[in-house]
């Protein structure tokens, strides 16, 4: 009895440690919702750790292009993150029309973006850690891939 | 015993005071954060755009962006576009020069105003074929100083201006006034247009 008692308490032990390593880079919170009547509503909240971890397990070959985008621009998106990161919260951009308005925002780390037009309001919030550990894991597949491709004429 | 005791507590506590007096020393002499905001407002259809940029995230972003003519916060600028005017001097004198209108342009198309006081270049110019738009821009100094920096005549240092533009007080530097829009572009130390 007590041996089980032990394996419970060492299983939520472990349990409680993933999930605080799995938070540890905070949330990724995503809310759609539709205007109209019976639209829908999508609300998912996701630990921001799981988008690198996703990016280093996809296959390269599905990465390769947007790797091969964003890697000429790698050094602006490094010092934007951490200018980011360093800077207090402030609203970045706000467009107000009539019927609409957007707005992106840092607030508390982590970057925010909120859209409210006629059919939908959208909120994205995304912490800025793990928004840069992404933009680094895929620029890495991104040289991965590009190595592959300029390594195999010379294996054909 | 004891009177060894309170020396020790005392001491402690006069290096915690000192301590936290040059920690809040230190805190109280950071520079505040400098914001660029662009507002653009165009009450024909209630719309507006508002831009709020931390200076010392531009100051980052900058050199980081090699594209084009733009490089390590540098920006060139081709001689033709210069059209042989030697804008050191040019700038040289302005600096030296007492608070003046130094141009007035005035014809049946536009009203062109430039003019040094205090301590900043102000042009003014009056579109009147535009419907009498009105753009003023003003600049500090300084500013055109850092960005006349670099060693290279066909060079802008952009990075150099903000840093100056960051070191300079709160400005206003562009206000455009036309029938149908409305554009600012200020810094201050408010990370808010409110």
């Amino acid at each position: 009895m007590i041996l089980l008692a032990k394996i419970a308490l060492g299983m939520a032990g472990a349990g409680l440690a993933s999930a605080g390593v799995l938070c540890s880079e905070g949330l990724v919170n995503v809310k759609v919702v539709e205007k109209k009547p019976q639209g829908v509503h999508i609300h998912v909240i996701a630990p921001a750790m799981l988008a690198p971890i996703a990016v280093h397990l996809a296959p390269g070959r599905a990465l390769a292009n947007a790797a091969r985008q964003i890697q000429p621009n790698m050094q602006a998106i490094r010092a934007a993150l951490d200018g980011l990161r360093d800077s207090d919260d402030v609203v970045l951009v706000e467009v107000k029309e009539p019927g609409e308005h957007v707005e992106v925002a840092k607030s508390g780390g982590s970057i925010v973006v909120d859209v409210d037009d006629a059919d939908e309001t959208v909120h994205v919030s995304a912490p800025i850690r793990a928004i840069s550990s992404t933009v680094d894991q895929l620029a890495d597949a991104g040289s991965n891939s590009l190595s592959q491709e300029s390594t195999a004429p010379d294996q054909r | 015993m004891r009177e060894t005791m309170r020396r020790r507590i005392a001491t402690m506590l006069c290096m915690l005071a000192v301590g936290i007096m040059a920690l809040a020393g230190s805190a109280m002499a950071l520079p505040a954060e400098k914001y660029l905001h662009v507002n653009v407002e165009d009450p024909t259809n209630g719309g507006s755009v508002n831009v709020n940029v931390p200076l010392s995230m531009a100051e980052k972003i900058l050199p980081a962006i090699n594209n084009h003519d733009l490089h390590e916060g540098k920006v060139s600028i081709h001689n033709a576009e210069m059209n042989g005017v030697d804008v050191r001097a040019l700038l040289d004198a302005v600096r030296t020069a007492p608070d003046n209108e130094f141009v007035t342009v005035k014809d049946k198309d536009s009203d062109v105003r430039v003019a040094k006081a205090n301590g900043n270049i102000i042009v003014h110019v009056i579109d009147k074929k535009n419907k009498e738009q009105t753009v003023d821009v003003t600049v500090p100094l300084k500013v055109v100083d850092a960005l006349f920096s670099t060693t290279k005549n066909d060079e802008l240092d952009l990075a150099a201006a903000l840093r100056a533009l960051s070191d300079a007080g709160d400005v206003l530097l562009v206000t455009v006034q036309g029938s149908s829009q409305k554009v600012r572009v200020w810094v201050d130390s408010r990370n808010t247009q409110d």
